[in-house]
């Protein structure tokens, strides 16, 4: 490890990269179109049997958007689940490696890169584990899951002696915990179950007159773990000295590192199926203190717990707060957080237009992201049913299938934008996880998304453009500030979020009209500034540390 | 081992019963009787138990209060609206993984939430709503109004015999 007080201000290199021009159009069209199949991502991603009779087949599973290669584009590793047949194992599906080609059309190179793990898995998390400046990985399975260190060229060493959780985990994020410089590691867990009661299982819960599968309820919780950093990729289990025990022992699924309160740590907020989310502050050092329930982030504005499953974070109104959105199941709607500072929350689903877009569907993963560059963050959400036997009662909660959900961010809220925007939005699979990034370097936001026993769709972006964009990679910063045009922007850096899934971590904007940037202050934990003026547009920012 | 005797007891009561009774035999009726006491005990005792987990948090939320330690009173007012901590959750959760309900008709009319035992959906929403003004207040008119909610829902809540 690493003392704090060594931890200063290296270097700041502001490297101007013009990917792209801005149309100078006042954007007010969101348009997605699906490039999977052109694009090279077609392996299926499995999760189970056809009829899901054990829960675990339900869950699907993640991907992530990072530049393994360093080659300045971002690559999407899918993580992948098993095929069954009866109580057959058929097919023992392997995680995929899309490397980019430069021009958002990928080759699938995880063998190659030592990434094709044939796991049971479901999540992933991104970060630097072993402190070499290279992005690694970490995979949540059903069963033991997988540390890939990545050597810097191309490949990753399997780390045998990886920290791992029994049972099904779900989500995970690498990220400083202690403030040491580190990469530490939560690992979110939803049960504790064998494979032969998977193989077994039989649908044993009536619902709407159909057999469907069992659970929650009825199944045995597994703990979420915490594992510090020792330096080197070597970990150690802290989960109680850290604060960070599962005392309800619920069932989790996606989880996010940020700094939710202004005092430059990051704290942890965990999504919780059918049980109060998880808020955890963190005191700085790495010793956290559970205050869901008291911040109001953990039930909804009825005072009920949810069924939480993904979650997606950002800053609706630049007060340098962020506000979180968290995925429930179908008929309850998803509930926006919003906060007022002090990590007290107040339920804004009702008032920012959310209720009724969110509430019939069944989501997962989900992203804040200013998708047409207008400067206001968008919202998409990623929807499937759990059971495929909605399908016979489409009237109680739609498909099986159903459609993902696309949300423009305006003064007084979101409307919702799904009908209007493209053929992307009308791809119609049950999605899990997904994540955002500019996979065709142009200088707008796409998505990938999973797909239970399919292979993933890549929306590309191609919205009518409201103006500009910058986008800042500084892996360090907690949070960047942006002025321009009189208006004031803030995104924040979001380790994990959506669905057991890990998006590109640098931080976007779009900027409206505005051609110039007139400030852009980052924050860096402790409370470090680096403040840059009289930036162009258009561009990619490097900052280190 | 309860249960096992019982069994015992039972089967060899029903060796005793002639073939042509009409009266179920007085040694089985009293153990069904005292294993009645014991059913019943039980639940009294699962409602104590969950009123005194109440009552600390009320009377802890009240130390806070008296203490000026706002946020703290907040807390514990949240948590006695969720009626107990994560680690008693995860003891209700396990109960409803057994089946147990205590309040299963009220759960089916929608005035309780699975395995709450003496706090309502509704006054669960008072609750949260009086610990959030609690947090937010920045005066002490808010403070005691935000106190005399929690006080007045968690008398109501607590008021049984």
């Amino acid at each position: 490890m690493r003392p704090a007080s060594r931890r200063r201000l290296l270097a700041l290199a502001a490297l101007g990269a013009a990917l792209a021009p801005a149309a100078d159009a006042a954007g007010d069209g969101l348009r997605f179109v699906d490039r999977a199949a052109e694009a090279g991502l077609v392996a299926p991603v499995w999760c189970g049997r056809p009829e899901k009779p054990h829960i675990l087949e339900s869950g699907g599973s993640g991907m992530a958007l990072f530049d393994f290669d360093r080659d300045g584009d971002l690559d999407v590793y899918v993580v992948n689940g098993w095929r069954l047949a009866g109580r057959e194992v058929v097919e023992r599906g392997r995680n995929a490696l899309y490397s980019n080609r430069g021009d958002g059309t990928f080759d699938e190179v995880a063998a190659r890169g030592g990434v094709d793990d044939d796991g049971w898995g479901t999540g992933v998390a991104v970060g630097d584990a072993d402190d070499d400046g290279e992005p690694d990985l970490y995979v949540t399975n059903f069963g033991r899951d997988v540390l890939y260190l990545n050597r810097g060229d191309g490949t990753f060493a399997r780390r045998d002696d990886a920290p791992s959780v029994d049972g099904w985990s779900t989500g995970a994020v690498l990220f400083d915990a202690d403030g040491d410089g580190d990469a530490d590691l939560y690992v979110a867990a939803y049960i504790d179950c064998t494979l032969d009661e998977v193989l077994a299982a039989a649908p044993a819960l009536r619902w709407h007159g159909r057999q469907v599968m069992l659970g929650p309820f009825g199944l045995e919780g597994e703990a979420n773990r915490y594992f510090e950093n020792l330096g080197a990729g070597r970990f150690a289990e802290r989960t109680r000295e850290a604060g960070l025990a599962d005392a309800g022992l619920f069932y989790s699924f996606g989880v996010a590192a940020l700094d939710l309160d202004g005092d430059r740590d990051l704290d942890l907020y965990v999504a919780n199926d059918s049980n109060p989310n998880y808020l955890y502050e963190n005191d700085g050092a790495g010793r956290f203190r559970e205050v869901g329930l008291w911040s109001g982030a953990a039930l909804d504005r009825r005072g009920n717990a949810q069924a939480g499953m993904g979650l997606a974070a950002g800053d609706l109104d630049a007060d340098g707060l962020a506000e979180l959105f968290v995925t429930n199941f179908h008929t309850d709607a998803s509930t926006l957080y919003r906060n007022l500072g002090d990590l007290l929350f107040a339920d804004a689903t009702e008032s920012l237009g959310l209720v009724e877009p969110t509430y019939a569907p069944l989501s997962w993963g989900a992203s804040l992201s200013d998708f047409d560059l207008d400067g206001r963050l968008d919202l998409f959400v990623a929807n499937g049913h759990i059971y495929p036997q909605a399908d016979e009662v489409p009237e109680v909660s739609g498909t099986y299938r159903q459609r993902n959900l696309l949300l423009r961010g305006g003064e007084a809220g979101f409307t919702e934008v799904t009908d209007e925007a493209g053929a992307g939005l009308a791809v119609v699979e049950s999605s899990r996880g997904t994540a955002t990034g500019d996979v065709d370097g142009d200088g707008d936001l796409d998505l990938v998304v999973s797909n239970v026993d399919a292979p993933p769709t890549l929306l590309v972006n191609e919205s009518e453009r409201a103006g500009g964009w910058l986008a800042v990679d500084a892996p360090q910063a907690l949070l960047a500030t942006v002025e321009t045009g009189g208006r004031r922007l803030v995104r924040h850096r979001v380790a994990g979020g959506s669905y057991v899934s890990a998006s590109d971590d640098r931080l976007h904007f779009g900027l409206g009209p505005a051609r110039r940037v007139e400030r852009l202050q980052l924050l860096f934990p402790g409370g470090e500034r680096v403040e840059l003026r009289d930036l162009p547009v258009d561009r990619l920012l490097v900052v280190r540390r | 081992m309860r249960i096992r005797s019982f069994v015992t007891m039972l089967a060899v009561a029903c060796l005793a019963i002639p073939v042509a009774a009409q009266q179920t035999p007085p040694p089985t009726v009293a153990a069904y009787d005292a294993l009645a006491d014991t059913i019943l005990a039980v639940r009294r005792a699962e409602l104590r138990l969950v009123a005194s987990l109440l009552d600390a948090h009320r009377g802890a939320a009240e130390a806070r209060m008296k203490g000026g330690d706002w946020q703290g009173a907040a807390g514990e007012i949240a948590l006695f609206a969720n009626e107990g901590d994560n680690a008693v959750g995860g003891v209700r959760k396990r109960l409803l993984e057994g089946g147990h309900h205590f309040n299963a008709e009220g759960e089916k009319q929608g005035a309780f939430e699975a395995g709450y035992v003496i706090v309502t959906r509704a006054a669960k929403e008072k609750l949260l709503a009086a610990s959030a003004a609690m947090r937010q207040a920045t005066s002490d008119d808010a403070r005691r109004a935000a106190w005399a909610d929690f006080e007045r829902t968690s008398a109501e809540l607590l008021a049984f015999d």
